[in-house]
């Protein structure tokens, strides 16, 4: 596995874990009646996420480097430069879409904070989108 | 799909003293991953990379590339 294909599976796994573990807080706050959702208190278990999410990034890069042979280590080839830009171009197009969607939420009385958080679930999907993506291409073959 | 272009990279490579894909994935610049994805016919080179490998094997490009219709 090159070491463009493991950082792809380490954003995917880590976004997964920190920004899953951030929404299913959130969104079973909101179905507890919590304050979480609405609230100031969802920027610390943002800033939690966040912060475990660069750890896990570093940590888990850093491993995949020591794993993999020098020469898969430069700079990425014309085969990997497309699959990376076919990647954003999708997880941009699903970005769009869930941006312009965010008229739903806000429609039905949703403000401050609340939007910030359908926000940022958009760009995570479309963070994840970009991952899945690139693997698909790169265990394809292109 | 696949492509429309077959290629002699395996063949190429076992007379050239059995050059592995990473070797010659090291000598054009690119990663083993990608020499296997252009010769398992996944993936279609540029014609730079494309003239690359000619030129490792010292051959022409017709000689590594061919259009099957």
């Amino acid at each position: 596995m090159s070491f463009r294909e493991k950082s792809a599976w380490i954003t995917l796994v880590t976004v997964l874990v920190c920004f899953g573990a951030y929404f299913v807080e959130l969104f079973g706050g909101l179905s507890r009646e919590s304050h979480h959702f609405g609230g100031l208190g969802s920027l610390h278990l943002l800033l939690l996420s966040v912060l475990a999410l660069a750890g896990l990034q570093i940590a888990l890069t850093a491993i995949a480097a020591l794993t993999t042979p020098k020469h898969g280590r430069g700079p990425a080839d014309e085969r990997e430069r497309m699959i990376q830009l076919r990647s954003q171009s999708l997880g941009y197009h699903v970005l769009m879409v869930l941006a312009v969607s965010l008229f739903a939420p806000a429609f039905f009385g949703h403000r401050g904070v609340e939007m910030a958080n359908f926000a940022l679930l958009a760009v995570v999907i479309a963070a994840l989108t970009v991952a899945v993506a690139q693997i698909v291409m790169f265990r394809r073959g292109a | 799909m696949a492509l429309p272009i077959a290629n002699q990279i395996r063949r190429l490579r076992f007379e050239h003293g059995e050059m592995t894909q990473a070797d010659l994935a090291e000598r054009i610049g690119m990663t083993r991953q990608t020499v296997a994805a252009i010769e398992a016919g996944k993936y279609s080179p540029s014609l730079e990379a494309a003239f690359r490998i000619a030129h490792v094997f010292g051959v022409g490009l017709d000689d590594v590339f061919q259009w099957v219709s």
